[in-house]
């Protein structure tokens, strides 16, 4: 078990309503999984709540039970056991950056250096994720001088040079053009072969066909948990706004529920 | 006009982050230890040398633009009422002799630089870091003035004419300014959470800067001209 949620709540300091709502879910190694919703619905809540974040840095109060990795990451003991095992990427990478490098080499290479890894080590992983993440030929580019969608890009190297235990990503492609929204989505199933993948995303259209499975939240509570063609095919998920645009199109042209969530899914229905 | 760290391979640049800091702060206490009347200023006319040198005249232009105004107060101050426009010169000497040795030590040193340094020798990544950041605070803050001024500009505030206009428009500028210093203060706090600067692991300084015999050279050699400067300020 990579994540496990069991009646987690979780309030902003200031707020007058729970973020969360009694959150009991978990999120396995081997897994893909989507957090969805209409904005402010708690995906990025849940993820800051994973990663210990929220409440250690964002302030507020949370009741309930997290387990992370085996350990409690409100802790300060468990904050420490999780540095560098979950990879968080947020939604805006120039929020991430260090601050302390002057190359996209050595921004990559900010986390793994803080986890005390020798050279040649950290070498290898900045080198190997920069690859992956198609990012090597601007290794010595000022990363103040970069574009959005290429600092995301970058980031996502900085992410994955951890080698992290857990992927908690928030809007990762919020930045990038379709083609590049692309190729990071299509990496997703590598990443989960040996660990937990949560990707927090409204871009459902195209995430649909990369994840094993969809959790969706409504005012900080999961309302729907399961396959993607379940939840976004659903009746409930076009009612909600939350459903892929094929599903949309299905449901006004009067196709009866369950409704394709994918254009590939849709002519296969209709071819048959 | 720079203020903040500018990438060059000038002779500051190639320095040790130590060397180009102990340069600062040796300016700063001789500045107020050196006996007579042009002293600040000899010392202003060798960092503008230095300055030259390293490739960073930027730094001197910046001191003339801010030290300017100040020269005309204290001229008026000590000059014109008080008489004393020696006072005043030596005033006018520590402050652009104090501002230029500050602004070349942040034009030449890199934030990740000094880091590296400081890990090396051993101190905590913490505070490296918050070093680092606080050299960074000015430069940061100036860049993020000049976007909230650009930013209310278009949205239709006035920051030209009259004094009391003038005065009006601070107000829409500083509580944004405020906030987002502390908004960024926070963010930072993520990034470092999430890559990993609380593992409570040694940081490995990614390439540390080589400290060579003549950075140490330049390095002992203003500690003791400012101690040699103090004991002759206290016997004399």
């Amino acid at each position: 078990m990579s994540v496990r949620f069991a009646g987690v709540s979780f309030r902003y300091p200031g707020a007058d309503e729970d973020a969360l709502r009694n959150v009991t879910l978990a999120f396995q190694p081997g897994e893909v999984t989507l957090l969805t919703g209409t904005s402010g619905a708690g995906c990025s809540t849940l993820l800051l709540t994973a990663a210990g974040l929220a409440p250690h840095v964002t302030g507020g109060t949370r009741t309930g039970e997290v387990d992370t990795l085996g350990v409690d990451p409100m802790t300060e003991s468990g904050r420490q056991a999780l540095a560098g095992r979950i990879g968080v990427l947020l939604a805006t990478p120039w929020t991430q950056l260090s601050g302390m490098a002057y190359t996209v080499h050595d921004e990559v290479a900010f986390g793994p250096a803080n986890l005390g890894w020798d050279r040649e080590e950290i070498r290898a992983h900045v080198h190997e994720s920069m690859k992956v993440a198609g990012v090597s030929h601007l290794a010595q580019r000022d990363p103040r001088t970069l574009s959005g969608g290429e600092l995301q890009r970058v980031m996502f190297a900085g992410v994955m040079a951890m080698a992290p235990d857990l992927y908690l990503l928030d809007e990762p492609a919020a930045e990038l053009d379709p083609a590049a929204a692309g190729d990071l989505y299509a990496m997703l199933s590598t990443l989960a072969l040996d660990r937990a993948v949560v990707v927090a995303s409204t871009d459902v259209d195209r995430l649909a066909e990369v994840v094993d499975r969809v959790v969706e939240l409504e005012h900080g509570a999961v309302v729907a948990d399961g396959p993607p063609a379940v939840v976004l095919g659903a009746a409930a998920a076009v009612e909600r706004g939350t459903a892929p645009t094929v599903a949309v199109i299905a449901h006004r042209a009067g196709v009866p529920p369950d409704y394709p969530t994918s254009v590939a899914m849709a002519a296969r229905r209709w071819s048959a | 006009m720079i203020i903040g760290y500018v990438a060059g391979e000038g002779l500051l640049h190639r320095a040790h982050p130590f060397t180009s800091l102990t340069i600062a702060a040796g300016v700063t206490l001789l500045a107020f230890a050196l006996p007579g009347t042009l002293s600040p200023w000899v010392l202003a006319g060798m960092l503008v040398v230095l300055a030259v040198a390293a490739g960073l005249t930027g730094a001197v232009v910046t001191t003339l633009v801010f030290s300017a105004p100040l020269w005309v107060f204290l001229g008026i101050i000590y000059g014109v009422f008080g008489t004393d426009w020696a006072v005043a010169a030596v005033y006018a000497g520590r402050i652009s002799a104090i501002l230029l040795a500050f602004l070349l030590a942040l034009a030449a040193v890199h934030p990740g630089r000094l880091v590296d340094a400081l890990v090396a020798r051993r101190v905590s990544f913490a505070i490296a870091y918050l070093l680092a950041a606080t050299l960074q605070a000015v430069p940061r803050l100036q860049h993020r003035a000049a976007t909230i001024l650009e930013a209310q500009r278009c949205r239709g505030l006035r920051t030209g004419g009259s004094p009391w206009r003038r005065i009006r428009s601070i107000v829409p500028l500083a509580i944004p300014l405020v906030q987002g210093a502390l908004a960024e203060a926070d963010d930072r706090a993520v990034a470092l959470e999430v890559r990993g600067a609380v593992s409570g692991c040694a940081r490995t300084p990614l390439s540390p800067p080589r400290d060579h015999l003549l950075d140490r050279v330049v390095r002992w050699g203003t500690v003791l001209v400012v101690l040699a400067a103090v004991v002759l300020r206290v016997v004399t």
